[in-house]
Order: C-alpha cells, then structure tokens, then sequence
C-alpha cells in the first residue's frame, strides 16, 4: 500500500483538517503519512494534481467539476474523496460602499443601476466556490454577475489590498481574507456564505480518478484520519484555539492568529459595528454530516456553471456526480473514523433566494431562474 | 543600403512579472527568473510587446494588447488571473508559457494536458529560449488544428445524419424515391442560399408538427 501521500493545500483557514490530521499524528495512525505541500495558485495545483506531483489536495470543490467537465482545460477524470468543511467564506465590500450606506445586496443593486462607473468584483476562480457564491448573492440581488458589472480573478493574497485600492468594489474569498479586510479597514461583511447557503459544501478532498482508482486503501486511511482530524476540532473551542494558533504558522497560512481565530469560533464582526457569534460558522465535521461527498452537492456546481455558460451542454449531471464523489470509500473510511454516514445520496437545501436545491430535478432547476433559458457562451458578447 | 523588408511577423510576447505576495524568497526567485527569461527572450530576437504586472488590470491589459504569446512563472499567483482570461478567450485561445527552474518533463506534460498549451523552461540559458519557445508555439498550433479538425468532424457527421433523417421523411411522404428527394432538398438549398443541413432541419422541424 502506498503510504506517503504527497498532499497540497492552499493557506486558507478551512485547509485546517489536512493541517491538523498531519500535526496531530492521526495520518501516521492509520498508517499513512501527509506530505503536505503549500501551493502558490489553484492553477498550479491542478497541474500539480494532473501530473502526479500531488496525490490529493484541499482544493475547491467547483474547479474539480470543472476539471472533469473540461471548462478551460482537457477534461480529465476527477474524485472527491469527502468535503473538508461547510460555510465561513465571505463578500465583502469596498469601506466607500460601506459609507454611503450600501451595505446588502439590494442597496447594491440600486448603487449598480444608478452609478454611471463599471462595479468590478472578484473571486478566487473562475469555475470555483466563491465565484459561484458570489454570482448567486448577486444575482439573488438583482445584479447580472456577467452584464452588469465586471469581474476579476484575483489572487487572494491581493483581495485586501485591491480593496483598499479602489481597484475592486468586493470580492468573495475563504477566511482569514474576508477578516483581513475588516481588520485593516478596508472593507466590510456583506453577506457570509451561510448567509447565502447554510450548510453549502466548501473544500473538498481532490484527487484524480487514476489516483483513487489505484490507491483505494490510502484512500481510505486518508478519509478516516481527515474524518478524526475535522471532529477534533469542532469538539470544543479549546481544540478550535489550538487550531488557530497552529495555522498561523507561516508554514500554514500565514496570517495573524487574530484574522483566523475569532471567525474559527464563529465569532464576526462586520466592520460596521455589528459584532455576533454566528449560528452556523465554519465547520469541519457536523457528526460526518459536512464531510459526506453529496451527490446534490456535486450537481450544484454543475448546474451553476451551466447557469453561467461555463458548460455549454447539459451534462448527465446525476451520472458525473455519481462517479465523481466516491460515497463507497467514504462510507468505508466513516466506519474506520466511527463516524456515522447518511444513507442517501442527496439533500436538500434553501438557499438565500428561497430557492430549494434538493438534486432532483437540474434541468429544472436551471431553466427557473430569470429568463428561464441558460445563458449562451460565456465571455461572448459580455465585456471581461 | 537598406535591406529589403522581408521581416516575417515577430512573435508578440506579453511576459507577466512576479506576483506580489508571494514569500520574500519565492518572490526573489521568480524575480531572477524572469529577469533571465526576458534576456533571453531579447537575445533570441523576440518580441517583448509587454512585461506587466500580475495585477487587477491584465485581463485588460492582454485584451488590448493582443499578445500571441503568454509567458508567466508557473509558481506564480497571477496564473489563476491568467486561468480568468483563459476561460474568456476560449474560442480564440493563445498559448501559455510557463517558466520555472522545474526540470521535471512530467510537469509540462501535465501543464499541457490542461489545456494551456505550455511549456517549462529548465535552465533559461538564453540559446535554450528560442527552440523551447519554438516547440511550444509549433504544438499549440497543431493542437489547436487538431480541434479544429475534429470539432469538424463531429459537425459533418451531425449534417449528414440530417439530411438521411430529411430524405427518409420526404422519401414516405412524397413517394420519391432517393436521388429524388436529395435532388430536391439540394434545389431548395440553392435556391435559398442555405446549407443543405438548414434545409434538412426545416424539413424535420416541420415533420414533427405534422
């Protein structure tokens, strides 16, 4: 059995499960080893994914659709192994909006229609979680993410500062960004994704379908020790505390234990003067309820990137998920860890618009938004 | 004298610089490269349209520019800037070149099975810039032939099981007979200057109210 697994991360808060299973001896427990490897770019960790030089990767959940799928890049078999962690990424907007009393994403909407400027917002990916938050929170809004404004990829590390500069009007990125912003008064918390989605998926545990196929027992072990890790730290504050203080590290992610400490524990402020413990931060395990690999998950993105013309086909979006998440070697890694596991494959959830994804119907799904029909290619005819 | 103008098109480059953020030694190092890389893309009598930022406006920047090239260290964090424009532009794609000191041949292999036609440049020895570049350009294109060839492919195939599907409907519904009902699908495209496979699909449009 192969025992090192050559994992990568990007220095973001929720890659705390890798972090953790690694510091805490929980790989070398169930008998593998991390190699844990901080990667620069989301695309150099695909790279990094596709040619072998990692094995598996905290990495965006929607990017390994995108992968599969072959949105900017040659389709190449993917898997997700487990979700690492639910909610904590954030929107957050510009201190000039902020001031003007912009401060949600209707009064955003109207700023947007009367302003006669150009609002530019950014996202860490262009096929990844917060680009899909942050185009569902303004389209919910009554915003056009790909007509009405313009958007930006941007490094996260460069979120703050574009703020501060003008050069953006928000951006939505994982923690300690969103806290980052606050922090240095740059910018203010529109929206959590909680608000957006409770509960939505965030990072998952990639790895290539090659790499799963052939390596199912490390798989496997990976799966449990992650599964120990992420309920090690949602056991208490204390244990969450711990987490902080280690991945601040400049090994890890590099931030000041106070930009990742407080939103860890649930703890936010706005930067407007609202201050509040969140009912439903982020979260690593949930009783094995975050972790497992929905298949309702997987289409989500699906159906999104199909919203937005990233695909321009209809995929069989049950089929992908269904061999894209591997439920059968989560289920016997949940055994491993002694972590409960749901018996279905789909759930169901309301989103900020009111709107119920539950897995059953995409096509449906898709054809309800405004104008009914998905929207033809992306980037044609839209100003990028 | 003067020499005749015989210049074939220089290639137009755009190189982007070192992403800020990144660690004071990494930053260092991607800093040596692409000053070793625009050397030796000088000297090897490229065409440097551009070194810019890896900032907020490259997406623009290219936009206007219209580079044939792109050349970005691969440890960089402008990439996922780039990945922007990648998505973008995808119906005109260009090639990416990334740079590293990374000697490994799987890595390029990878970068290029991505879909960004790349390359790695190990060493950056200024001789060693050109045939490199050379490569990369020589495989994008015939990448980019290739999909063009097979994506129409797969569009003759489509057209041609259109127009068997219309003259099977106009063979049980008019009584003629093969060459017939192909005679008289080709007329109509003709004589209304559209591709026989619009005729074929009006005809099965209208089958299927009928």
């Amino acid at each position: 059995m192969k025992t090192t697994l050559q994992a990568g991360f990007m220095p973001l808060t929720d890659c705390a499960p890798l972090i953790m299973a690694s510091v805490l001896g929980l790989d070398e427990k169930h008998g593998i080893k991390l190699a844990l490897s901080r990667e620069h770019s989301w695309s150099g960790m695909r790279d990094r994914l596709l040619n072998g030089s990692l094995d598996v990767a905290h990495v965006l959940y929607g990017l390994i659709y995108g992968v599969e799928l072959g949105i900017g890049t040659r389709a190449v078999p993917m898997a997700v192994l487990m979700n690492l962690s639910r909610n904590g990424q954030a929107i957050t907007l510009s201190r000039a909006l902020g001031e003007a009393g912009v401060t949600d994403g209707a009064a955003l909407a109207a700023q947007v229609r009367r302003s006669r400027r150009r609002f530019t917002f950014a996202h860490t990916f262009p096929t990844g979680n917060h680009a899909m938050f942050l185009y569902y929170w303004l389209a919910a809004s009554g915003i056009d993410p790909l007509r009405d404004v313009r958007m930006a990829t941007v490094p996260p590390g460069q979120m703050a500062a574009s703020l501060a500069a003008g050069h953006i009007d928000g951006f939505c990125a994982g923690e300690p960004w969103g806290a980052r912003a606050v922090l240095d008064g740059s910018g203010f918390t529109a929206a959590t994704s909680q608000d957006i989605w409770p509960g939505h998926p965030g990072k998952a545990l990639g790895a290539t379908a090659a790499f799963a196929d052939a390596h199912p027992q490390a798989c496997r072990s990976l799966v449990a020790a992650l599964l120990e890790a992420a309920r090690w730290i949602d056991a208490s504050p204390l244990h969450r505390d711990a987490t902080a203080e280690v991945l601040a590290s400049p090994a890890y992610v590099n931030a000041g234990r106070a930009a990742i400490a407080a939103r860890l524990q649930g703890l936010y402020e706005d930067g407007l003067g609202r201050r509040w413990q969140d009912p439903d931060p982020l979260c690593f395990h949930a009783g094995g309820e975050a972790n497992f690999p929905w298949l309702s998950d997987g289409m989500w993105f699906m159906t999104q990137h199909r919203r937005w013309g990233l695909l321009r086909e209809d995929p069989d979006y049950h089929a992908v998920a269904a061999r894209v998440n591997r439920v059968g070697l989560y289920r016997e890694a949940a055994v491993l860890a002694g972590v409960a596991a749901p018996a279905t494959l789909l759930r169901s959830s309301v989103l900020v618009d009111g709107r119920i994804w539950n897995g059953r119907d995409p096509a449906a799904y898709i054809s309800s938004f405004a104008n009914g029909a998905p929207r033809p290619v992306f980037g044609h005819g839209a100003p990028q | 004298m003067k020499s005749p103008p015989s210049v074939p098109r220089n290639l137009r480059i755009v190189v982007v610089n070192t992403a800020s953020g990144a660690g004071e030694q990494a930053a260092a190092a991607q800093a040596r490269r692409n000053t070793a890389l625009r050397i030796g893309l000088l000297e090897s009598g490229y065409d440097i349209v551009a070194s810019l930022p890896a900032d907020i406006f490259l997406p623009e920047r290219i936009a206007q520019i219209q580079p044939d090239m792109i050349i970005i260290d691969s440890e960089s964090a402008a990439r996922d800037v780039l990945e922007h424009i990648v998505i973008a532009t995808r119906d005109e794609p260009r090639p990416i070149v990334l740079f590293t000191d990374d000697q490994d041949p799987s890595s390029m292999d990878a970068a290029i099975g991505a879909g960004v036609s790349a390359y790695i440049v190990a060493g950056l020895q200024a001789e060693r810039v050109k045939p490199v570049l050379d490569v990369a350009l020589a495989r994008f294109r015939r990448e980019r032939k290739l999909l063009d060839e097979l994506s129409d492919t797969r569009r003759q195939l489509a057209d041609r099981k259109l127009v068997e599907r219309a003259k099977g409907v106009l063979m049980a519904r008019s009584g003629l007979n093969e060459e017939e009902a192909y005679r008289k699908l080709r007329s109509m495209a003709m004589n209304r200057k559209l591709r026989l496979a619009e005729v074929a699909q009006r005809v099965l449009d209208v089958e299927d109210l009928l």
